[in-house]
């Protein structure tokens, strides 16, 4: 089961890396996104030190959207989903192994945003940057979960992307704030960050309990 | 999963009763009977649009049945459809392959999505039989659609499945192809196993010890001898 | 479906007689002495809430029949209450924003109430688009379902994250909001529960001239799609 999982993922990191297709895309959106926002904003030091929660979340889930909308797009090659399903496998099984494949690439990118984000908003945080990180692969887990199940769920669907953004921005509504919230907190160095990341561990418990089971419902034909 | 080593009862590897099957209001359908023993291959005739790779998908637990009962193994698929497909192999028009994996990797990727155990030197065994050593460790994108069909072939010796189901295997091959698929069915019917094809080609299954069936307007009937479908 | 046949004229004549009452007493009840002639949204503002979240509720319920037992009929109810449910958001949100006007000084406050309101609207929007972005009706009333599930354990985080947001991070002064929205009390209560009731009863009369038609729009393409099998 675990080698299931961890095939499924392998297939779609590795196919990734060779055709360097998502990856790259997701680092260079998320690199406009923070130009954009440079743009529109041009905080001072200070100031970007106040945004650089929202900035990094923001982008995250900008970025993630990308992301997302490529998830089953391998899988529409060939009828390669059909063979996802028909393997012998329980159907979480199989919505875990492209929940982590995309898990794995999202982190690898917020992992390069970060230092980035630092670097081009001349912010001084580096210090703290093992705790944001922290914070923000903790709102990932979650964010991937439902993000893989809507990108199953509108997997052939006429303007795919937009409709997947429609569905997982609002919904992801209590990740933002807990997230913004707790990186201001450790950013403030006086703020509580426990009732935060309180919430996004509810967030991620509840969204990985759902979603494999969610999944099974949907590809049930 | 060895057909030839389970114990070989007379339970059918398949049945098939009352099955029906509709897309919204429309039923495609319309109470289908069908039984299939070890060693049997039933083929399916019929015109396009008339059910038979619906029927197929309901073989395959790709859909579910709604209405009627199905079989396999003994097993009610209903209830335990996990187990059903681990016991079934499916080659339909999708060869299920990842382009930018190579033919080893995509056969990995079967064994491991199937819990399978097999060792490289098996899986490079299983290539050099369907005709693939040489492009064993190429990456599938650049395969032709009869290499690709070979490719997907290949997982029946690695799976040895109880039930193998194909629709329209002989599209893509060659001659050459279509007689090297007709001897590996052969061994695998002589092997014990059993096989549901849908096909529009009597002449190239002719080869084969095989039941005929023919289905129209949602109803499945035996044929007593192969005829030329007009399709 | 013939039910819904049989209970809309009832439904109807209920709304109609229950509307009027309520209308009459706002039109009779007195002017709030903080709020001024202001506080009569209230009246609109209040039960619209209550309906935009009976829908939701409703239509969970009729995602989890429709999944469980795939009963045609609990799908159709399902995208009724989301357009209901979507117009009665629409009416809390403005409504919302009128009476904010003079008591808060802005249109729009990011009250915790508010907030979840939005929110809530863009999860209808989602769900009424992603019904018809599918294709096939099956696979979209299915991913339609599902989705109404996973917004309805959703809610209530998003809406306790809100509140939380608003009372632990703003000052003071707008997340005050959370108790002045339903300030009512006394005589101005009466009118308010019958308000209620009209508002259900004519969410339910909407619910079934909705559900009505959207069962003769499926028989029609049901129609239509046999007799392009026919041609074929």
């Amino acid at each position: 089961m675990f080698k299931a999982i961890y095939r499924i993922a392998w297939k779609d990191v590795a196919g990734d890396l060779r055709r360097r297709a998502t990856l790259s895309s997701m680092l260079f959106f998320a690199i406009s996104v923070l130009v954009v926002f440079q743009a529109a904003f041009e905080p001072d030091r200070k100031e970007a030190l106040r945004l650089l929660p929202g900035l990094l979340w923001a982008t995250t889930l900008f970025t993630t959207l990308v992301g997302l909308g490529r998830v089953f797009q391998a899988e529409e090659e060939d009828g390669a989903f059909e063979g996802l399903l028909l393997a012998s496998v329980p159907r979480g099984v199989i919505f875990f192994g492209k929940w982590l494949g995309n898990l794995l690439l999202t982190l690898l990118v917020e992992f390069l945003i970060l230092p980035l984000t630092m670097v081009l908003f001349n912010v001084d945080a580096w210090a703290h940057i093992p705790a944001i990180l922290a914070i923000l692969a903790l709102g990932t887990l979650g964010l991937t979960g439902l993000g893989t199940l809507l990108a199953a769920m509108t997997r052939g669907a006429r303007s795919r992307e937009t409709l997947l953004a429609l569905l997982l921005l609002p919904l992801t509504a209590p990740l933002l704030i807990s997230g913004v919230q707790a990186v201001a907190a450790i950013l403030a160095t006086d703020g509580q960050v426990a009732p935060w990341l309180k919430l996004l561990v509810i967030f991620d418990v509840v969204y990985l309990a759902m979603t494999p089971w969610a999944f099974g419902w949907l590809v049930e034909e | 999963m060895n057909p030839a080593v389970t114990d070989a009862t007379d339970q059918p590897v398949a049945r098939l009763e009352g099955v029906r099957h509709r897309y919204g209001r429309h039923l495609v359908l319309a109470g289908v009977d069908l039984n299939v023993a070890r060693g049997e291959c039933v083929v399916l005739y019929g015109a396009n649009g008339s059910g038979k790779s619906t029927l197929l998908a309901l073989l395959s637990t790709r859909y579910a049945i709604r209405e009627g009962a199905y079989h396999l193994d003994g097993l009610d698929v209903r209830h335990h459809g996990q187990e059903a497909r681990e016991r079934l192999l499916f080659v339909g028009h999708h060869t299920h392959l990842y382009g930018h994996l190579t033919s080893v990797e995509n056969l990995l990727f079967f064994s491991d999505l199937r819990g399978l155990s097999v060792s490289e030197p098996q899986l490079r065994r299983a290539l050099d039989t369907v005709g693939l050593a040489k492009a064993a460790d190429k990456p599938v994108q650049w395969f032709s659609a009869g290499m690709r069909k070979r490719l997907a072939l290949a997982r029946m010796l690695l799976a040895q499945p109880l039930l193998l189901l194909l629709d329209e295997p002989y599209s893509a091959l060659d001659t050459q192809g279509v007689n090297w698929l007709n001897a590996m069915l052969t061994d695998y019917l002589n092997q014990g196993g059993a096989v549901i094809m849908a096909s529009h080609d009597p002449e190239r299954v002719a080869v084969l010890h095989h039941r005929p069936h023919h289905l129209a307007r949602g109803i499945l009937t035996p044929l007593d001898t192969p005829r030329p479908e007009v399709a | 479906m013939n039910i819904l046949k049989k209970i809309q004229p009832l439904v109807g004549l209920a709304t109609l007689i229950a509307l009027a009452i309520g209308l009459w007493y706002v039109y009779q009840a007195p002017a709030d002495f903080q709020q001024g002639g202001a506080v009569r949204i209230l009246y609109i503002h209040v039960p619209s809430a209550k309906i935009a979240l009976l829908s939701y509720l409703f239509l969970t319920a009729a995602s989890i029949l429709y999944l469980w037992k795939r009963y045609e009929g609990a799908d159709i109810l399902a995208e009724a209450a989301a357009s209901v449910g979507a117009a009665f958001t629409v009416i809390t949100l403005a409504s919302g924003s009128i009476w904010g006007k003079p008591m808060w000084g802005t249109w729009w406050a990011w009250d915790a109430r508010l907030t979840s309101m939005l929110v809530l609207l863009i999860l209808y929007k989602g769900l009424m688009v992603l019904r018809h972005s599918l294709d096939d009706p099956v696979k979209g009333a299915r991913a339609t379902a599902i989705l109404a599930i996973i917004g309805a354990v959703d809610l209530p985080i998003i809406h306790y994250s809100v509140v939380w947001w608003r009372t632990l991070h703003q000052p003071p002064s707008l997340a005050t909001g959370e108790n002045t929205a339903v300030h009512i009390t006394g005589p101005l209560l009466p009118p308010l529960l019958i308000l209620s009731v009209a508002f259900i009863l004519l969410g339910l009369y909407m619910v079934t001239v909705k559900a009505r038609q959207i069962e003769a729009r499926r028989h029609l393409d049901a129609l239509e799609a046999a007799r392009m099998h026919h041609d074929e």
